[in-house]
This record gives structure tokens, C-alpha cells and sequence, in this order.
């Protein structure tokens, strides 16, 4: 297609930023409110979950070497139907905007600056998401990169900072809702997943040698993602207890102000937010790059880099009037996301996959 | 290349004009609390709120001696409202300054106020962003004002002092380390109930200029708690209680115990160490019930019993087992008879071990709990009389 390359080390950075942000941020003070000290349980099932329906992403793209869920839909179904796939794709990332930009202004604003005006958070971050975007997927991809050693960081930080005050008592029983409450909370971490597996749906074709290891390298960076959110899982149930991360929107800056190493060194919050920062903007850039690449496909244009600037004003519109307002916020995020976000992200690869076993011969034209 | 640097270099001279602008708080315009108390306001459904904020001119320093400012390191206010925050803002009517919580020591609960009931505490100070969570919480039967505004110990700001009593009680356990995040914690569980410190003002401090009036300076002392049913205050545990009750809650492992020499009517202390506390649940007849047991090596670490402790191992050793049970069974007397509150955490442990019964009682648990059997059981073990040789007399 391009010659943009990304290396099997960035996609794996790529997917682990796509995710840990918001799994940490608002995810599992959701998760605790259903299943709660079992919050843990759920991260690791929702873990399981997404790596199935990534090797499924896989599967499909590997039927068509070199191509997205975007041209694979347009190869198969035509120009006109194909344009359908693209208004899927379009869809969710105009949606999955909401609980990203949910997790950025709520960080920032409701923990350090208050005072401040939403679209100055929506201003600035779109502005460097269209600047990353602009500059391409392999600037976007290095930076996962560099994001992926802040998350790391931030993991020491926080294990530090909060381990003193690990109380597995907090985390028993085990199962105590039962088995179907940690199912019913691993859907909210499969949204998470969600924006993963749409991403591989559209950066896969530029990972190297993706058709041969594709698929393991997307399982190893869910099974990473799902270990570097394990930890907080576990520390905001055994250091905070369900009881209390259920009460937040954002748990895990519940954790990080709780968090001090020693009597001395306290209030290092603001360490750690700048440390995640940098995934959250990446989450952002991914997702003007996903609305402006549908965008560019379902306007039949050549050019992505047109459709940056109309893809942040969608985004914009749309995250303001969800952002602006907790209690709407809250409904997106737990009642409305994970219906748009499951059947699109878990319904589109099984059918692309079957697009693509049942029109393998139109496939093989098309190449 | 070079107009793509020009570029970065351009946004970054950008960004820097934007630095600090919104939501900035000089520091010289900010009036830094360290400690607040809060008690029933003078008209019924009011709340009085009394912030000791420094004055950092006066509070430099060890001794926080005066460089042209008024010599008093504290700045101290009262305000009322009929909610917490409405108060705080009505501080703002006087406070020359933004009041400032980020370094908020201690809140001090007034005893009628945490009878009452605290969740509306809970919530504001939880709700804040500007609070920490390690913000130590302890209730007074006196005036939290006067708490919040008395200087104790070697410390400039009281607030400071009494973050530090917190901080060294370990070496005295004689009341629990609340802070907000286990008192919230405690709060929302469904399987325990909080416990707060006490914090009393006792005329301790010996003034140096009138040294004849000793005990005339009032210090606040650390000692003791408040338990609560929810978020009501049911009554206090002792000091002597507390530090049983840091054996289920804390896991205390030392302490000090003064005990009657067998063989005269002088004493004799004995440190325990190594504590360790077993509760084992069980369940019968639609009933919990527990066996605690307390195992604990001690050292013989002041004498006035003057004979060969060796020979009197036996009964300080019985003499140690009997005090440590009979404090402990105050402790669970007062918690099941007169409480009627679980703040020995004993329903975490039924929870645990019992889940389905739990899902069963677990709604009733405060009557559960109050009816439980409960049999305690203490092994102690002297082991060593420290530095002195244990056959030696005299």
C-alpha cells in the first residue's frame, strides 16, 4: 500500500497504549461497581476475550495481504458497499472519542485543574493528535514507543507508592458475585480491547510481516496490556478495596494520590499524569487517524491527511457534548460505548473474516 | 529540515506563553491550612469550621522565631455554614488569602458532631480534589478549635505536631492511625466499621519561664478511639483497649506491659514482641462464632522484683497472658454489648472464609456479630531479661 513500516515491537506498544489508559482510568472503577473485588478476574477474562477476536482481526487480514478492513470491504463488496464497512469504521471511532476524551479531560481537569475550560483540553489535544496524525502512523507508531516506557514507569511508581499498603484481604472473597457478574464486567474491558482490535483492523497491513505473525504479535500485546493493567486492578482492589474504587469515575487517580513512598516524598500524582500523558495523546492520535482514514474512504478521497482536520472537528463536536456534562459522561461510558463498541469491533472481524473465506477468488483479483 | 525546526522552535515559544495562566495560584496568595476541626455550629443544623493556617513568615525554621512578622507561626479562624464547603467558602469572608487544602495535617472531629453522624465529612473531604488521602482524622470530646490551634511538642504548626504524634504511634499504640482512606474505606466496606483516634488536650507541658507551675501548658495527647456504627459515633475505646483493638485492625506486634512482681509489691515491664493474632471463624447453628488466639514472645526489660527473674518466669508469663486476654475481652465486651459494631474487622474474616453463609447474615451481621461466641486465647513466652545476665540478684 504504503511505505510505512511499523515494527512488531511498535504495534505491540501501539496496543498496549490503545488500552492501559483507559482500563486504568475509568475502566475499573466500572468494573468494581459490577463485579467488585473480582475486578481483577475480569481484566484477565476481558484479556482473554480480545486476544481471541484479535487473532480473529488476523485471520482476516491475512486472506488479504497488504490490506485493511477499509480496501478488504471494498474488494469484496464493490465501491458502493464497501463504503458501508468504511461508515462502520467511521462510526466507532467517532464514538470511541467520547470515553477517550473522557479519560483525558477528567484526569486533567477534575484532578489538577479545575478551573480550566473544556475546550482548552479538547483544543490542545486534538491539535497534537492532528499533528501526529500529519505526520504519519510511523511517528504515531514511535511514540507508542516512548509511551510504553512511561507506562512502564508509571507501573514502578505506583507499585512503589502503593504496595505498603497491599491488604489481600481486600480481594477476598473470590467469586463472591459469582461467575456471571465478572463476565458481565469483562465486557467493559472488551470495549477497551475494542479500540485495539480496530486499530490492527487498519495499521496491520503496515506491520512487518504481519501476514506471518500478525496474529501473535496482537495476542502478545492484548496479554501485555492485560498484565500492565492486572497490576492496577489489583492494587486499587487490595490498596483502595472495591468499595471505594467503585465510588470514582476515575479510579486510579484515586490510587495515585493515595500514593507516597515513605512520610517524605508525597503528592507525586502529577509525575505519574505526565507520564500518561503521553498514551492518552496517543489514544487520541490513533483516533483522528481511524475517523480521518474512513473519512478519506468514504468520500472516495486519496489523500488521509485532507480528512485530519474535518475528523478533529467531528471529534470535537462530538467529545463536547459528551465530556461536558458527568452524568452524561457516565451513561456514554457504561450504557451506550460498550453496545456500539462490542457488535463493531467483535461482529466486524468475523464477518470480514467471512468476506473474505467466502469471496476469496474476488480477493485474489483484487491483489 | 531547517524550516521544520523553526517550526518546533516557533510552537514551543507558543506553548511557553501559555504556561501557568489557567487555574494559577501564586503561593504568597495562598493560605495554607494544616489543621481544621469541625463541631455543631451554634444554630441547630450549622456546622462550625475552625482552619489553622501557617504563617509562613513565622512558621520558618526550627523555632519559628519572628523576621518582622507578628511571631505567631498560626493563623487560626472560625466559620460556620449550613453545609462543610459552605463554611469553608464563608472562611473566605476574612481569610485575607485563598484558603488552601493540599497540606491539610489533621481534621479534628468535634464528639457531638461524630455522634451525629459523618458522612457528610466523608463525602466533602473524598470529594476534593485538593486533599490527600494519608490526612490524618481523629475525634475530642474537646473544643477541636482549641485542638487545631494549641502547640505541642517540639513543632512550630500543631498541625504538623499532631501528624507526627501519628506518625511515632506505633512506639506507643494506644490509638489507631486513621486517616481519610481507611476511614473511607471502613466506611463504604460492608464488613467492617470505622474507628477514629482520639485526640484529647491534657496539662502536660512544663512552661520554661514558670517552670514552678508545671503541668500548667495544655499538649494534645494521642490516645485512645472513637468507634462508629456506620458513619455514627457509638462510644470510646481506652487507650488499654485501643491498643487490643490494633491487634485485629494494625497488626500490632509490640508493646509494653507493667505487670505486679509475684514476690513484692513492686513491678515490673515486660515488653511483648512478635505478637501475633489468629481469628478462626466457624459457623453453627445459623450463628458465627470465632476463636482468637494470641501468641507473643516477650522481654523482661525493667525489674523492681528483685530476685532472679528466672524463677519467676512462670508467673510473669501468666501474669502477662491474663492481662493481654482480659484487655482484649474488654475490647470485644464493648464492641458486641455496648457498640454493637464490628471494628475488629471480624466480619472481613467470616466473609472470607464463609461467603455463601456470608450472602446469608451479612445483612444482619451488627446483631450477628453482638450474639457470636467468641473465645480468646493468649500464650506468652519470656525468653530474655535483655542485657543483664538472668540468674544475677542485686
Amino acid at each position: 500500500m504504503t511505505k510505512i513500516r511499523i515494527s512488531n515491537g511498535m504495534f505491540i506498544a501501539m496496543i498496549v497504549n490503545m488500552i492501559f489508559v483507559k482500563s486504568i482510568g475509568v475502566t475499573q472503577g466500572t468494573l468494581a461497581r459490577i463485579a467488585g473485588q473480582d475486578m481483577w478476574l475480569a481484566t484477565l477474562l476481558g484479556t482473554l476475550q480480545g486476544m481471541i477476536i484479535m487473532y480473529i482481526t488476523y485471520m482476516a487480514l491475512k486472506r488479504a495481504p497488504g490490506m485493511n478492513f477499509l480496501s478488504l470491504g471494498e474488494a469484496v463488496l464493490g465501491k458502493w458497499l464497501g463504503k458501508v464497512v468504511a461508515l462502520i469504521v467511521l462510526v466507532f471511532f467517532i464514538a470511541s472519542s467520547g470515553p477517550i476524551m473522557i479519560t483525558f479531560v477528567y484526569h486533567l481537569r477534575d484532578y489538577f485543574l479545575p478551573e480550566a475550560p473544556l475546550s482548552l483540553f479538547l483544543v490542545s489535544s486534538l491539535l497534537v493528535g492532528a499533528l501526529g496524525c500529519f505526520y504519519g502512523l510511523e511517528v504515531v507508531a514511535r511514540l507508542a514507543l516512548l509511551g510504553m516506557l512511561f507506562i512502564f514507569l508509571l507501573n514502578v511508581l505506583i507499585i512503589i507508592g502503593s504496595t505498603h499498603e497491599f491488604d489481600i484481604r481486600n480481594l477476598l472473597p473470590v467469586l463472591e458475585n459469582g461467575f456471571p457478574a465478572v463476565a458481565e464486567a469483562s465486557l467493559h474491558y472488551d470495549a477497551d480491547c475494542a479500540m485495539a482490535v480496530m486499530m490492527a483492523a487498519i495499521v496491520m497491513p503496515f506491520v512487518n510481516n504481519a501476514d506471518k505473525h500478525g496474529g501473535r504479535i496482537g495476542m502478545t500485546g492484548l496479554a501485555a496490556t492485560g498484565m500492565v493493567t492486572l497490576i492496577w486492578a489489583l492494587l486499587e482492589g487490595a490498596v483502595l478495596s472495591s468499595e471505594v474504587t467503585s465510588q470514582y469515575t476515575v479510579s486510579c487517580m484515586k490510587l495515585a494520590r493515595n500514593a507516597h513512598i515513605g512520610d517524605f516524598l508525597q503528592r507525586y500524582e502529577m509525575i505519574m499524569i505526565a507520564l500518561y500523558s503521553v498514551p492518552v495523546l496517543f489514544e487520541i492520535m490513533i483516533c483522528i487517524y481511524g475517523t480521518s482514514v474512513s473519512m478519506s474512504k468514504l468520500f472516495g478521497l486519496r489523500r488521509d491527511r485532507w480528512m485530519i482536520v474535518p475528523a478533529c472537528l467531528v471529534i470535537a463536536g462530538f467529545s463536547y457534548r459528551i465530556v461536558g456534562d458527568h452524568f452524561k459522561a457516565m451513561e456514554y461510558l457504561e450504557k451506550i460505548w460498550p453496545y456500539i463498541a462490542l457488535p463493531i469491533a467483535f461482529g466486524l472481524p468475523v464477518v470480514m473474516l467471512w468476506l473474505a473465506v467466502v469471496f476469496r477468488g474476488k480477493l485474489r483479483r483484487a491483489e | 529540515m531547517t524550516r521544520t525546526i523553526l517550526m518546533w522552535c516557533a510552537a514551543l515559544v507558543a506553548l511557553m506563553t501559555c504556561t501557568s495562566c489557567v487555574g494559577q495560584r501564586q503561593i504568597n496568595e495562598l493560605a495554607i491550612v494544616t489543621a481544621v476541626g469541625i463541631e455543631n455550629g451554634e444554630k441547630p443544623g450549622t456546622i462550625r469550621l475552625s482552619a489553622q493556617m501557617i504563617r509562613p513568615s513565622d512558621a520558618r525554621g526550627q523555632t519559628g522565631a519572628p523576621s518582622g512578622g507578628t511571631g505567631e507561626p498560626i493563623y487560626s479562624a472560625l466559620a460556620e455554614g449550613e453545609t462543610l464547603f459552605e463554611a469553608i467558602r464563608n472562611l473566605g469572608r476574612f481569610a485575607s488569602r485563598r484558603v488552601y487544602w493540599a497540606h491539610n495535617f489533621v481534621i479534628v472531629l468535634q464528639e457531638d458532631y461524630a455522634r451525629n453522624g459523618i458522612e457528610d465529612m466523608i463525602d466533602f473531604f473524598t470529594r476534593n480534589h485538593e486533599l490527600r488521602m494519608n490526612t490524618r482524622v481523629a475525634v475530642t470530646s474537646d473544643s477541636p478549635a482549641e485542638i487545631v490551634s494549641t502547640i505541642t511538642g517540639l513543632e512550630v504548626v500543631p498541625g504538623e505536631a499532631v501528624d507526627n504524634l501519628f506518625r511515632d504511634n506505633k512506639i506507643v499504640s494506644q490509638a489507631p492511625s486513621s486517616d481519610m482512606k481507611n476511614l473511607e474505606e471502613a466506611y463504604l466496606s460492608t464488613s467492617s466499621q470505622p474507628v477514629l483516634a482520639r485526640l484529647s488536650l491534657v496539662s502536660r507541658g512544663i512552661s520554661n519561664k514558670k517552670p514552678q507551675e508545671h503541668g500548667s501548658l495544655k499538649q494534645v495527647e494521642l490516645a485512645g478511639a472513637a468507634a462508629f456504627k456506620e458513619a455514627t459515633m457509638v462510644g470510646w475505646l481506652s487507650p488499654e483497649e485501643t491498643r487490643s483493638l490494633l491487634f485485629f485492625t494494625e497488626r500490632l506486634d509490640n508493646g509494653i506491659v507493667a505487670i505486679g512482681c509475684p514476690n513484692n509489691g513492686n513491678k515490673l515491664s515486660v515488653e511483648f514482641r512478635d505478637a501475633k493474632l489468629k481469628v478462626t471463624p466457624s459457623y453453627r447453628n445459623q450463628q458465627p462464632e470465632f476463636r482468637i488466639s494470641l501468641r507473643t514472645k516477650a522481654d523482661v526489660v525493667e525489674s523492681g522484683c528483685d530476685t532472679d527473674i528466672a524463677k519467676l518466669r512462670a508467673d510473669i508469663e501468666r501474669s502477662l497472658e491474663d492481662q493481654l486476654k482480659e484487655t482484649i475481652e474488654a475490647t470485644l465486651h464493648k464492641a458486641q454489648r455496648e457498640f454493637h459494631s464490628d471494628i475488629l474487622k471480624l466480619a472481613d474474616v467470616f466473609r472470607n472464609k464463609f461467603p455463601a453463609e456470608w450472602r446469608k447474615i451479612g445483612n444482619q451481621w451488627s446483631s450477628a456479630f453482638s450474639e457470636a461466641p467468641i473465645e480468646v486465647t493468649v500464650k506468652a513466652k519470656v525468653n530474655s531479661v535483655v542485657l543483664k545476665s538472668v540468674g544475677s540478684v542485686k
